[in-house]
């Protein structure tokens, strides 16, 4: 499926969520048993120095997160630690445990060496700063 | 070159911005629609063979915070979840993160040894042991004429 929002970011937006998101190539290797996969809710704020993202990763610690940045795309994938013990019976689901990816487009408004993370709680937050403004270049004019 | 700059209003843009939004709701509601608009926090109930364990996932709460309690064949899980401080409602871009105060109450399927409960949360997940308890033979009670 093709989403036109993944295509070349606009620049009214410094972050944009992506719908299609490659499995980054530093990814542990995929074990044997088959894992579920899930597109974690997030939240998106802005502040004077740019922008805030949080993300929900529960079951996750900083061991099991790979967060990184490529060609303007950050990638975020939480891989689940803890399992559940191994149960006679499930009375009651409402939830299955699964690995966590989810990737958004960045723009250049965003300084893409400052970004910050930390995740606490099985929670993510990311600090995405502004890029400072380029300064105006005046560029000479040679007489030809 | 850029068109949009910092300091400008995000005005002309947040039409197209809601648009774009409900479109991806519309997205991952039929990819992963189990993820989004449900009961926070989604729990699980096990059992094993001594005891019951719930599992729910909360992440971003402090565990001090986190109430746990048991009543009337009734374990109830309440708490807040508070937005950051510096958030202002009209700074959020983008939320799907459930925001406020919650309260989950699940009937337990027997009897518990209360004295035995546990409660620990590692990693925003919360994991209640509720040890089963141990009178599970039948108790005869007498009809007296």
């Amino acid at each position: 499926m093709s989403e036109p929002q993944d295509q070349t970011p606009t620049e009214s937006h410094m972050l944009i969520p992506a719908t299609t998101t490659p499995v980054p190539e530093t990814a542990p290797e995929p074990p044997a048993e088959p894992r579920l996969l899930f597109n974690p809710p997030i939240d998106i704020y802005e502040t004077p120095d740019g922008l805030v993202l949080y993300a929900d990763l529960p079951g996750v610690t900083a061991e099991g997160l790979d967060l990184q940045v490529q060609d303007s795309r950050l990638t975020l994938f939480g891989r689940v630690q803890q399992r559940d013990p191994v149960a006679r019976q499930i009375l009651h689901q409402e939830y299955q445990v699964g690995d966590f990816l989810r990737s958004f487009i960045l723009s250049d408004e965003v300084d893409h060496d400052r970004i910050q993370a930390k995740l606490t709680n099985g929670v993510l937050r990311v600090e995405l700063p502004r890029a400072p403004r380029a300064k105006p270049r005046r560029i000479e004019v040679s007489p030809g | 070159m850029a068109v949009f700059r910092w300091g400008q209003s995000w005005d002309p843009f947040q039409d197209l911005e809601r648009e774009v939004d409900r479109l991806l709701q519309g997205v991952n509601l039929s990819l992963h629609g189990v993820r989004f608009s449900r009961r926070f926090p989604q729990v699980n109930l096990l059992e094993l063979d001594d005891a019951y364990v719930l599992t729910a996932e909360i992440p971003g709460v402090d565990p001090k915070a986190l109430e746990v309690t048991t009543a009337s064949g009734y374990l109830t899980i309440k708490g807040t979840r508070v937005p950051p401080e510096e958030a202002r409602e009209d700074s959020f871009r983008r939320q799907e993160r459930f925001h406020g105060p919650w309260q989950r109450k699940i009937q337990l399927p027997d009897r518990i040894n209360e004295e035995g409960m546990r409660a620990d949360y590692t990693a925003g997940v919360l994991r209640v042991t509720l040890p089963k308890a141990p009178s599970a033979t039948p108790r005869q009670i007498r009809v007296n004429e």
